[in-house]
C-alpha cells in the first residue's frame, strides 16, 4: 500500500505573526514547524503502514527550505519526501495549492492520502477537499478513526450525538481530527536517519503546470486586513451581603454548573 | 572555534525540548513535593533514544556525541534537574559498560539499559571516600568463580530504583589505587541491600542513598575490565559527567531566567512592569550574560572531548563556573519574584534548592579550581 502525507510547514503556533503589505504571513525559517493538525495524519500514516505495509510518502508544497519540515516527519518514521517547490507557487491561495498538491500525487501514485483537518495558519481547511475535488476521488473527512483493508477505507466521523461511519473504496483521500491518534516523537535514530532518506523536489515544470493558474495571481482568494486577537479576561465580582450568594448561584445555574 | 550547533544537533535540541516540555515539566513540582522517582517514564525516555547515548548502535544506543550530550541534559533540566541527574547517571554508566565491558557483559546489559528497561547507578563514595578516590574500603574478596562484597557505598544516584549498579571496589587488601575494581552488581543479588534513603534539600525527584553489602556473592564475571582498573574507570567518566553537570546547571540557570523574565514583564509596582526599573533590568542582564558564558563553556568541554584534545581543565571550568552561575542565578530569581519566589507556587525556589548541589557533587567547586590552577601552574602544589 501506498500512502501519502500531506505536510504544510507553518509557523510555530506560539510565534509572534507579522503580515507583510499584501496581507502574507512572513514566513521566518527559525519559526517553522509542521504544521501540528499534520503531525496526527503523519502518525496516522505510520500505524497505517505497521499495520499493512508498502510505503509512506511525504508530500508537501513550500519554500525549498520546507525540506527541513519534511525531514522532521521522515524522523518520525516516513520513508521518504517529496517537495513541490516553485518561485511561481508564491502567494497561491487554498484552491491553487489543492491543484498542485493533485498533480503532485497523480505523479506520485497512492492508495490513501492523509491530511491535517486544517493548517495552524490559516485555519481554512478546505485543501483536503478541494485535492479530492481535482482528482476526483471521494475524502473521507474529520476522521476520528481509520481502517483500511486495501480494497475499502472506512473511518469514523465525531457527530453530535455519537458518530457516523463512512466507507469508500481506495484509492481515497482521509482527513484526520486530533483525537485519532496521539502522535509519536521522533527518536535520536529516527533524526540520524532522516539524513539519509530521499526528499526529492518537483517544480511546476514537472508537473506540467502553467505558472499562470497557481500562485497569486490566478489566486481567487484575498486577504484583505489581518487584526490581532485580545482576549480579556472579564471578572465579576459580587460583594457584600446584598443577594451576592443568590447571584453566584444563578450564574453557577446559568453555566449549568449547577 | 566551535560555534553552531549543526543541524542534527539543533533537531534533536528542539526534540528533546518538546518532549521535556510536555512530559516533564507540568510534573516536575509534584514530583519535588511526593520525592517521586518517575520511573514510569523511562521507557519513554528509552524509545526516544535517551537511555543510550554514549552506547553503540550494535547494542541499542544512539553512539551520541559529547556535544550532543550536552544539548539533551540542557533541555531535560530546564523542566526537571532531577530527571536530568539520574538520566546522566544512567548514561555515564552504560557508557562505562560499552567502553570496558566485554562482549558478552554489553550484550548482558546494554541493550535493556538503552531501551529504558534496566536503570543504571553509580557507586564510588563511602563514609571515607568520594573526591579522595583511592580511600574506597568497600571490600571485594574472591572466593573460586565469586567475589563475596562487604562495606557500604554513600550518595548513590537512584539508589533503590536502579537495576545495576557499578560499584568501585576494594580487591587489593594493599590499599592504594592499584587496588580499585569495578564489579557490577544486579539489584536482588542476596547479601546487597539499600540502606538510608538521604532527606535533601534539593533533588527530590532522584533518590540519593547508600547501598549495603554483607557478604554478598556475586560472580567474578561481573568483573569490569580487570582487577585494578577500577580507579582508571572512574577517572575515564569524570570530565564527561562535570561537563553533563555543567549543561545541567545551565538548563536550571536557563529555566529561571525565563521564569524571572516573564515575570519581570507582568508584576507590576508602582504603576509599570516591574521589568521597567533598572535594579531589575540589571539582574536579568547579568543572569543572561552569566548562562550564555556557561552555555558557550560547556559546548567547549564538550567539543574538546568529541575532538579527542586534552579536555580536563575545561571540563572542570565549565562545571565550576556553570554551577556557580546556577546558584547565582537561580538566587537572583527567587530575589525577583520576591514572595512569590519564595513559595512553592512558582519553581524558582526549587531551582534554587536543586542548583545548590550542583556547586557540590561531581568533584566540589573548589576541586575544579585546583584542577583549573594545576593546569596552569602544574601540581607543584600538591594538595592532600
Amino acid at each position: 500500500m501506498k500512502i501519502v502525507m500531506c505536510v504544510k510547514e507553518t509557523p510555530s503556533t506560539t510565534a509572534e505573526k507579522r503580515f507583510g503589505a499584501d496581507m502574507r504571513l512572513e514566513r521566518r525559517k527559525e519559526d517553522a514547524i509542521i504544521n501540528p493538525f499534520d503531525e496526527y495524519s503523519i502518525e496516522e500514516g505510520l500505524r497505517q503502514q505497521e499495520k499493512h505495509g508498502g510505503e509512506t510518502i511525504v508530500l508537501s508544497m513550500g519554500p525549498a527550505t520546507a525540506t527541513d519540515t519534511i525531514r522532521k516527519a521522515l524522523a518520525m518514521g516516513a520513508d521518504r519526501g517529496v517537495l513541490v517547490s516553485d518561485p511561481a507557487l508564491a502567494g497561491s491561495d487554498a484552491v491553487a495549492t489543492a491543484r498542485v498538491l493533485a498533480a503532485a500525487l497523480q505523479k506520485i501514485g497512492f492508495d490513501l492520502v492523509l491530511f491535517g483537518s486544517a493548517a495552524a495558519d490559516a485555519y481554512g481547511g478546505i485543501v483536503p477537499s478541494a485535492v479530492a475535488e481535482f482528482l476526483g476521488l471521494p475524502l473521507l473527512s474529520f476522521a476520528t478513526k481509520l481502517d483500511e483493508d486495501g480494497t475499502t477505507a472506512k473511518i469514523e466521523r465525531q457527530a453530535e450525538v455519537g458518530y457516523n461511519t463512512v466507507e469508500t473504496q481506495t484509492p481515497a483521500l482521509v482527513s484526520v481530527m486530533k483525537s485519532i491518534n496521539e502522535p509519536r516523537y521522533p527518536s535520536m535514530k529516527g533524526i540520524m536517519q532522516s539524513k539519509k532518506k530521499t526528499i526529492d523536489t518537483m517544480s511546476l515544470a514537472d508537473l506540467g503546470i502553467e505558472s499562470g493558474t497557481v500562485g497569486a495571481g490566478a489566486s481567487g482568494e484575498k486577504a484583505l486586513s489581518a487584526e490581532k486577537i485580545t482576549t480579556q479576561r472579564k471578572g465579576e465580582i459580587y460583594m457584600g451581603n446584598d443577594g451576592a450568594a443568590e447571584r453566584v448561584v444563578a450564574f453557577l445555574v446559568e453555566q449549568k454548573v449547577l | 572555534m566551535f560555534l553552531r550547533l549543526d543541524d542534527e544537533q539543533q533537531e534533536i535540541r528542539d526534540l528533546v525540548r518538546k518532549f521535556a516540555q510536555q512530559e516533564i515539566a507540568p510534573h516536575a513540582e509534584q514530583w519535588d513535593e511526593e520525592s517521586h522517582f518517575p520511573r514510569e517514564l523511562f521507557p519513554a525516555i528509552g524509545e526516544l533514544g535517551l537511555a543510550g547515548t554514549l552506547v553503540p548502535e550494535d547494542y541499542g544506543g544512539a553512539a551520541l556525541s559529547r556535544l550532543t550530550g550536552t544539548v539533551i541534559y540542557e533541555q531535560i533540566a530546564q523542566a526537571d534537574m532531577s530527571t536530568a541527574i539520574w538520566l546522566a547517571v544512567h548514561n555515564m554508566v552504560a557508557g562505562l559498560i560499552a567502553k570496558f565491558g566485554n562482549d558478552e557483559q554489553r550484550k548482558r546489559w546494554l541493550p535493556q539499559m538503552a531501551a529504558g528497561e534496566t536503570l543504571g547507578a553509580f557507586a564510588l563514595s563511602e563514609a571515607h571516600a568520594g573526591s579522595d578516590a583511592a580511600s574506597i574500603r568497600c571490600l571485594a574478596r574472591r572466593d573460586g568463580d565469586d567475589y563475596i562484597l562487604n562495606g557500604t557505598k554513600f550518595w548513590v544516584t537512584s539508589a533503590g530504583q536502579a537495576d545495576v549498579y557499578a560499584v568501585m571496589v576494594r580487591t587489593d587488601h594493599e590499599g592504594g589505587a592499584r587496588g580499585i575494581s569495578t564489579l557490577v552488581v544486579e539489584k536482588d543479588t542476596p547479601g546487597f541491600s539499600i540502606g538510608k534513603l538521604e532527606r535533601k534539600m534539593g533533588l527530590h525527584a532522584s533518590p540519593t542513598g547508600e547501598l549495603i553489602f554483607e557478604d554478598c556473592r556475586l560472580p567474578a564475571t561481573n568483573l569490569l575490565g580487570n582487577e585494578g582498573d577500577g580507579l582508571k574507570i572512574s577517572l575515564s567518566s569524570l570530565d564527561g559527567g562535570r561537563i553533563n553537570i555543567g549543561a545541567i546547571a545551565t538548563g536550571v540557570a536557563q529555566a529561571a531566567l525565563d521564569v524571572s523574565t516573564r515575570y519581570a514583564q507582568d508584576r507590576v509596582a508602582f504603576g509599570k512592569p516591574i521589568g521597567a526599573f533598572e535594579g531589575i533590568q540589571f539582574m536579568l542582564a547579568d543572569m543572561a550574560m552569566k548562562i550564555e558564558a556557561s552555555r558557550l563553556l560547556v559546548y567547549q568541554a564538550a567539543f574538546k572531548m568529541d575532538e579527542g584534545e586534552p579536555a580536563t581543565p575545561y571540563a572542570a571550568m565549565a562545571k565550576c563556573f556553570a554551577t556557580d552561575s546556577a546558584m547565582a542565578v537561580t538566587t537572583d530569581a527567587v530575589q525577583i519574584l520576591g514572595g512569590a519566589g519564595y513559595v512553592r507556587d512558582w519553581p524558582v525556589e526549587r531551582y534554587m534548592r536543586d542548583a545548590k548541589v550542583a556547586q557540590i557533587f561531581e568533584g566540589a567547586n573548589q576541586i575544579q579550581r585546583i584542577v583549573v590552577a594545576r593546569s596552569l601552574i602544574g601540581s607543584i602544589a600538591k594538595v592532600r
